[in-house]
């Protein structure tokens, strides 16, 4: 493990005993803690779509939120009380809205602009975002407009045992400290299966992008980032591959939004909002631009932020609101992330080679990553001016 | 026609390639365009007629022609804005040429994207070497083999072992090819940490996975140093004993003298003559055009 990995895993640690304690406290309940949990998750799922795009392959995607909102209100037509179009279906179908509607916007919108630089993919996608956003307010007979729709269920009704899982559950009572019994109710079971249901969508895609990261269609993606001209001259259809590899990365963006509608039950065009977009970007270039792990770290340090904010609110010291404090922390985080770490916590590591075509003692971990001289092109204009440091600032870490 | 016979030397040179064949002293006039260029050859691999590209005023092609004859080392030479650069772009299809044919293999390429081109034999190499940032020198290499099963996404879930298998053949291949380059140490270096001529090495190895008929070198020896050089050159040389057609582009004219036969001149976007190294030194019309005399 690097010095990194290490740090990284002694804060996860760190952190996770924190809130096992104040949850035996009775400080935070562990039904909220299974929802922020839930959060964290989703924006994992997202920042690895968007890692999918922008960290493999160098597409900029500013349209994140977008294709959450696709996933969100693909599963809540299908399944809310109030959709005007065909509420009360399985859930399941709900799924397979959301994802055929992001498969169709991603392909639509990349058939135009991947062909040229990447920077009209950039432009197109800053205004699709909007474009999908408004479609959705406005077209109310569709959507239900600026209502949003109600009346979610959970993702498993009407499933054989899970659907009536949160209600047999009997209820549990953990008394560790005196006088300080922690209750876990129905509400506790169902966020339970929430999470289960967020873990299966973020294990399955971590496994997916974990494998092709590592063949050479990854390798392929990889060498477009670096230099496009160059996977052309070596044969590689790479518009197929950016296609390919935007299609994927909005796929699991809107993984994230059905689970969202399924653990929220309400969405409204609010959640389409472009911040969620920022926060992922900010999440993707936390965790390091091309890593499955950075991702999976930054989204849930990016739900830190973003909730964290509320319990500071209540410590008298830090007199400030929630809201701006939330801000603050945000651009302190990119300011330090992009001052000493520009290639993000957990840049890739390692050779990127077919696991079982190759030994792993014959396998190089360079003590320097691969990545580390990675300064320039990497988001072109926010970075230039730790550019200049990064070089000697911490390589030998 | 006839060459004029001044004997002034404007080219510098060391040998003149004293291994190498003459040909007939006066190459076949052809008929189209006004090309210099040898159009008799037997086995033509590269074929391009009539090529022309302009961008706004600026003829940068203007009715190129010849042909590459399988098995040559065919060099292309002319001064700074010649069009040679411009002459690989339209080859390898990363231009669209105003007018004009290029033909490879037999198969008409005119206008066709990079990747089909590629899978019709051609690799081309480009004058600055292109770095891979964030993998290994292997990993950089890895990326020539065509075909590979494991660049298809949905084998990577279906088949897993075929692109293990061919993983493993590629870099067995890989191994091999960097012994053969004697670069085999750099193999697990950061593809951005080596020399530029180690990456001229690199990249022409990499050329070389995709098992190419015909390779375009865009001035291979561009700011290498002459040890490295004379090793470029004995892997052109070998790689051509090998059966692999090379057309390349090279100012320095040592190195491009003493490897190819024959040599085509270029001179405002068309050919201006071409012929065996001896021939093209003592040809007046090419003196006259290094010189800025405009080929008139």
């Amino acid at each position: 493990m690097t010095k990194a990995e290490q740090a990284v895993a002694g804060i996860v640690a760190a952190v996770a005993i924190a809130l096992l304690l104040a949850m035996l406290g009775g400080v935070l309940s562990p039904t909220y803690f299974l929802f922020l949990f839930g959060l964290g998750g989703m924006y994992a799922l997202m920042s690895l779509g968007l890692n999918a795009q922008w960290g493999f392959t160098g597409l900029i995607n500013f349209s994140v939120a977008a294709f959450f909102g696709l996933g969100a209100y693909g599963a809540a037509i299908m399944t809310a009380s109030n959709s005007p179009l065909a509420g009360g279906f399985n859930p399941i179908f709900g799924l397979a809205l959301a994802l055929a509607l992001a498969a169709v916007v991603a392909v639509a919108i990349g058939i135009p602009t991947l062909r040229l630089r990447a920077d009209y993919l950039a432009i197109a996608t800053l205004g699709l975002a909007e474009v999908i956003r408004m479609v959705i307010l406005n077209e109310g007979d569709y959507t239900a407009g600026s209502q949003g729709l109600r009346g979610i269920p959970s993702f498993f009704e009407g499933w054989p045992i899970l659907s009536a899982f949160p209600e047999t559950m009997p209820g549990l009572e953990i008394e560790i400290i005196p006088g300080q019994a922690v209750v876990l109710g129905t509400s506790f079971w169902r966020q339970l299966l929430n999470v289960s249901l967020m873990l299966a969508f973020l294990g399955t895609a971590f496994f997916v992008l974990r494998r092709a990261h590592r063949a050479p269609w990854g390798r392929v993606l990889r060498t477009i980032r670096s230099d496009e001209d160059l996977a052309k001259a070596l044969g590689k259809n790479t518009y197929w591959y950016k296609m390919q590899a935007f299609v994927l990365g909005s796929l699991i963006m809107a993984l994230a939004g059905v689970f969202y509608a399924h653990l929220n039950l309400f969405v409204n065009p609010g959640d389409l909002d472009p911040i969620t977009t920022f926060y992922v970007w900010v999440a993707v270039m936390l965790g390091g631009a091309g890593s499955n792990r950075g991702a999976l770290l930054g989204g849930f340090v990016v739900v830190a932020i973003r909730e964290g904010p509320r319990f500071v609110g209540d410590v008298p010291v830090f007199a400030l609101d929630p809201g701006p404090l939330r801000l603050l922390l945000i651009g302190l985080l990119i300011v330090l992330v992009m001052r000493f770490r520009p290639q993000g916590v957990l840049p890739p590591q390692r050779e990127l080679i077919w696991p079982t075509a190759i030994d792993d003692d014959n396998r190089t971990t360079p003590k320097m990553g691969v990545r580390e001289a990675k300064t320039d092109g990497e988001m072109q204009g926010s970075t230039d001016v730790s550019t200049e440091q990064s070089g000697g600032g911490d390589s030998d870490e | 026609m006839s060459l004029l016979s001044s004997q002034v030397e404007v080219i510098p040179m060391s040998e003149s390639g004293s291994d190498i064949e003459m040909q007939e002293n006066s190459p076949v006039q052809s008929g189209t365009g006004r090309t210099g260029a040898n159009l008799d050859k037997d086995d033509v691999v590269l074929s391009v007629t009539d090529l022309e590209k302009s961008f706004g005023a600026l003829v940068a092609t203007d009715q190129a022609t010849f042909d590459v004859e399988r098995g040559t080392i065919t060099g292309l030479i002319g001064p700074n804005g010649a069009g040679k650069s411009t002459l690989f772009n339209l080859i390898s299809g990363f231009y669209q040429p105003d007018a004009g044919s290029v033909t490879l293999n037999g198969n008409d390429i005119t206008g066709t994207v990079p990747y089909k081109i590629v899978n019709n034999g051609l690799i081309r190499t480009f004058q600055t070497p292109r770095k891979l940032e964030g993998m290994t020198v292997r990993e950089a290499m890895l990326v020539g083999p065509q075909n590979q099963p494991g660049e298809s996404f949905h084998k990577l879930f279906t088949s897993p072992s075929t692109v293990a298998e061919s993983e493993r053949q590629n870099l067995a291949a890989v191994e091999r090819i960097l012994e053969e380059f004697e670069i085999d140490h750099l193999a697990t270096q950061p593809a951005t940490d080596i020399s530029g001529g180690q990456m001229k090495l690199v990249e022409l190895a990499r050329a070389m996975l995709a098992d190419p008929d015909i390779l375009l070198l865009d001035e291979p020896v561009a700011g290498v140093n002459p040890t490295l050089a004379n090793k470029l050159k004995d892997q052109i040389r070998r790689l051509n004993e090998q059966g692999t057609t090379f057309l390349l582009i090279e100012h320095d004219m040592n190195f491009i003298m003493s490897l190819a036969d024959p040599i085509i001149v270029l001179d405002q976007g068309s050919v201006l003559t071409e012929g065996t190294p001896d021939e093209v030194r003592s040809d007046d019309r090419v003196a006259d055009a290094y010189l800025g005399g405009g080929g008139g």
